[in-house]
């Protein structure tokens, strides 16, 4: 069947069969790659995308079920400012290696800095239970959200 | 980090990694990334029972393959090259007989995935069950079933270790202290699973095989034998891969399947592993049990160790070496660090009906160093000494060094004792004696225990060829080449997948070739790009790709030097090298415009200077039984009685391994390891029921590490530089994992000493630690 999704601001249709996946949608049928199955049970978060700006795994999600719904990957998220400054946080605090789990890493970190301003190191591994990385310890990724959670803080601060 | 070369050189400078640019921006090229006009998915279907005679397959319409429907495949001879060694043949499709869960016997293909998983679930399979040999000790029991019917016993190989004088040392004896310990099997989990994807290109004329692998050109070299292929027409691409850890480095029956299809159907097949197979099929690890007695004296001077260690191997040997490093190497890393004079250890590699065993991270010293370590503790209570200090006392000290281990192991540097004093320091043992004699105001129980590690890497020829090892790892190739415009490719051998090889290489390349980062670029993973070499497992890469990329580039610095002395109208021993530059006092010519003259303005090349910039060189270091890095872990922990739920509080590392190129990416691999073997002292196992089915095959049921209950990792650096490898390396990516075993199972101990509650199998789940605080009598 034809489906219409709007992913990443842009609405595209695409092939789909009811049981396919928003994760197998969005990586055949829109030939993204910033999102990588490490489960398909919804346990590990590499795929983690928004859907109406709240993070979800896509690999349990059912792409019928999010038509007409906004969809963000990684890739839609090139020139948010919070977004830019994890990425220059990951490559600072050396938070990743293999990179697998970098993209769903990403668009979590935004979250948890969303609705957590300048989160301790306790909340970031709290919030960070649900993504899987067998690289590096998590040392660099709570580092990397730490210090940008910070960062903000200082600007709202100085806004305020 | 742009700009000149930072005043002292690129070793030791912690440059953010060259590769991060792709994967943040969601761009890497992992396997599922890479599509075919055309392509077919594969799904496997697979044995459901561990052991069984296969009678019959019935197959709906579509494209199934048994392996009566493949060519024969020919004989790929895997496990040690030795005559005590048995060999069987794992069929990449089963034939007459299935010997694991999750065993591959027939290949579907469809459009897509889903497709090919409904064309699977159509397959009948005809299975007579037969008895599992599921427990590695119960399996070498007298009696018990076999795997392989017509073998004595289930041992693929049975060997022995032993040295000094081991009846003298033992008579000296007043404690003497026997455990059984168990060090179970585990998944090693890479986040991105297995995957391969093959096609005939007609253009060049061979088949060009996408594999997540972490040695494209020794897959190759099985590849074409079980094919019957010529290596000429094969073409290896491992892409960016999403971890590996030791799970990529073996030839798996799929890949080998996946190839064979692409051959016969003429389209592009590819088949992507997924999690619950990976649990199933993927190369496991660990598996060692250890009965072992260890005999000190009355001072707690350690004297002699003998005992048995047994690793369950599973039903097959995959190539080309399967986990055949695990027994030897087990057995002659058990005496670590420590002056053990005597040893006299029995090992068997033991088949049983469960998937075949690889290589993780740290590959057999995880068990060794839970084994000793755990018993060290042991003799200190014996004794009433702590155990630090009984740790102390008996390290090897510097002044011994080199030292010839009872094992026949040359540790060459270092200095043990204060990677002890250091994590001693750090963790603050003194204060921690302390807060447990006060007691914990949440009823909890607080311990502290410490585990030492030496590891060996860089080792070379004598040692793999001792090991009767089928492909000897004992060098490694990089041809770099000087671009026309004077930038530099270095294409190495190995293949980086998370290490940041294409930072640390690029570092070693441009101390060598004074030229910035920057204008250097690595080329890995793909067998028609880099020259021949091993690949990335051993923590072998930064020896040995660095030390043959240092030789190249030597190789062209002295060509560089010489032109553009020339260039200069200088005398060539009076120029400098620097900044991509050739220096005669105030003058300069640049690499561009030397390697300019070198490429297509050759008439300005001095008279007999041949054309062109580029260097082919091999690096073996001089010493063939290799360099030791080391460390010292201590870990904090606090144990509930009640739940048995373990937290580390506390985990610190005083490591050495030689001279840092990167120490940013040197730290990354540390936390990364600790990480991976807290997972393994605490939560990561696939056990088996009686009949040989795997109980964890999901992350639900295998509980991996997350942030959440994990320890900020603390880490402290000594440095001896190693005296054999280039800038004085020492390999040190696997290290992180050796020691958190030891080091978290010791703290339990320690948590719960007054009772003498012991915690001598991994991992110390809730369960395993409320059973141990039962036997023990300690009331919640």
């Amino acid at each position: 069947m034809r489906l219409s999704l709007h992913v990443n601001g842009t609405t595209r249709a695409v092939e789909a069969e009811p049981r396919d996946t928003l994760a197998d949608t969005l990586r055949d049928g829109a030939a993204l790659t910033a999102l990588h199955l490490g489960c398909e049970g919804g346990s590990c978060g590499a795929c983690t995308v928004l859907l109406d700006g709240e993070p979800v795994r896509s690999c349990i999600v059912l792409a019928v079920t999010v038509e007409g719904r906004e969809v963000r990957t990684l890739e839609g998220l090139a020139g948010d400012s919070v977004t830019e400054a994890l990425k220059r946080a990951f490559h600072e605090e050396h938070a990743l290696q293999c990179g697998y789990c970098t993209p769903g890493m990403l668009v979590t970190a935004r979250d948890i800095l969303r609705r957590f301003p300048g989160p301790d190191e306790a909340m970031i591994r709290r919030e960070l239970a649900g993504q899987i990385c067998r690289c590096t310890g998590y040392m660099g990724i709570v580092a990397a959200i730490r210090r940008v959670g910070e960062a903000l803080q200082e600007t709202s601060g100085a806004g305020a | 980090m742009d700009g000149a070369a930072p005043a002292e050189g690129w070793i030791g400078t912690r440059l953010l990694r060259k590769e991060d640019a792709r994967f943040l921006a969601g761009k890497g090229q992992f396997l599922a990334d890479i599509r075919m006009a055309g392509m077919e998915d594969v799904c496997f279907v697979r044995s459901p029972v561990a052991h069984g005679r296969l009678n019959g397959i019935t197959k709906p319409k579509g494209a199934v393959f048994a392996a009566g429907d493949l060519p024969p495949f020919q004989p790929l001879p895997a496990g040690p090259d030795l005559p005590s060694y048995r060999t069987v043949p794992y069929p990449p499709l089963a034939t007459d007989m299935v010997r694991f869960v999750g065993q591959p016997v027939a290949a579907c293909l469809a459009p897509t995935r889903a497709a090919a998983e409904d064309l699977a679930g159509l397959v009948e399979l005809d299975i007579a069950e037969l008895p599992a040999v599921v427990d590695a000790r119960a399996a070498m029991r007298p009696g018990s079933p076999l795997v392989h019917e017509g073998w004595p016993d289930n041992a693929f190989i049975t060997s022995g270790a032993h040295g000094g004088e081991f009846d003298a040392q033992r008579a000296a004896a007043t404690v003497s202290i026997r455990r059984d310990l168990r060090m179970n099997r585990q998944a090693v989990v890479p986040l991105e699973p297995r995957g391969v994807l093959a096609y005939w290109d007609h253009r060049l004329d061979e088949l060009v095989v996408y594999l997540s692998s972490q040695a494209p050109h020794v897959m190759r070299i099985g590849l074409a034998q079980v094919l019957g292929l010529s290596e000429h027409r094969l073409h290896i691409i491992a892409p960016d891969v999403g971890g590996g850890f030791g799970a990529k480095n073996r030839l798996m029956p799929e890949e080998i399947v996946v190839c064979a299809l692409a051959l016969q159907r003429g389209t592009p097949v590819r088949w992507l592993e997924d999690r619950r197979e990976s649990f199933l099929s993927a190369p496991q690890a660990r598996g060692h049990v250890y009965d072992l007695t260890l005999h000190a004296d009355a001072d707690g001077n350690l004297l002699a160790l003998e005992g048995e260690v047994l690793i369950d191997a599973g039903a097959y040997a995959l190539w080309p070496t399967g986990a055949f490093a695990e027994a030897s190497m087990a057995v002659r890393n058990l005496t670590g660090p420590y002056r053990i004079p005597a040893i006299r250890l029995r090992n068997a590699t033991v088949a049983t009906n469960k998937p075949p065993m690889g290589a993780y991270r740290g590959v057999a010293r995880p068990g060794a160093c839970f084994a000793i370590e755990r018993m060290i503790d042991e003799v200190a209570r014996a004794l009433g000494m702590e155990p630090a200090e009984l740790r102390r006392s008996n390290l090897l000290t510097p002044e011994e060094l080199p030292y010839r281990t009872a094992g026949g192991m040359r540790l060459d540097n270092g200095d043990y004792p204060r990677a002890l004093e250091t994590a001693r320091e750090m963790i603050g043992l003194d204060a921690v004696r302390a807060r447990q004699a006060a007691g914990e105001p949440d009823g909890r129980r607080v311990g502290i225990g410490f585990a030492l590690y030496a590891e060996q890497s860089g080792h070379g020829l004598k040692e793999w060829a001792r090991r009767g090892a089928r492909v000897l790892p004992a060098y490694d190739t990089s041809t770099v080449r000087l671009m026309p415009d004077g930038s530099a490719q270095v294409l190495v051998g190995i293949q980086s997948h998370g290490q940041g090889l294409e930072t640390t290489l690029a570092q070693m390349a441009a101390t060598a070739l004074q030229l910035h980062p920057d204008r250097i670029a690595i080329r890995h993973g793909d067998t028609a790009v880099s020259p021949f070499g091993f690949g990335t497992f051993a923590s072998r890469s930064t020896i040995f790709a660095g030390g043959a990329a240092v030789r190249a580039c030597r190789v062209l610095a002295e060509r560089l030097r010489i032109i553009g002395a020339h260039l200069l109208q200088a005398d060539p021993a009076a120029v400098v090298l620097a900044d991509g530059e050739v220096r005669h006092g105030s003058a300069a010519v640049s690499y561009a415009e030397i390697s300019r003259a070198a490429h297509v303005r050759q008439e300005l090349l001095p008279a007999g200077m041949d054309p062109v910039l580029e260097a082919t060189a091999t690096y073996e270091p001089p010493e063939s039984e290799g360099t030791f890095s080391y460390s010292c872990h201590a870990a904090l922990v606090a144990a509930d009685p009640l739940t048995g739920a373990t937290e580390v509080l506390d985990y610190v590392v005083a490591e050495d391994c030689g001279t840092m190129v990167n120490p940013m990416i040197v730290d990354g691999q540390v936390y990364g390891g600790v990480v991976q073997g807290i997972g393994t002292a605490l939560f990561e196992e696939i056990p088996f029921d009686e009949g040989g089915q795997p109980l964890a095959t999901t992350f639900a049921d295998y509980h991996m590490p997350c942030a959440s209950e994990m320890p900020r990792i603390r880490i402290a650096h000594l440095v001896t530089p190693s005296t054999i490898t280039e800038f004085g390396v020492k390999g040190m990516g696997e290290g992180g994992a050796i020691a958190p075993p030891a080091a978290i199972a010791n703290a339990l101990a320690d948590a719960f000493k007054a009772e003498g509650a012991e915690f001598n199998e991994t991992p110390c789940s809730p369960r395993r630690v409320t059973a141990a605080l039962d036997a023990a009598g300690v009331a919640p």
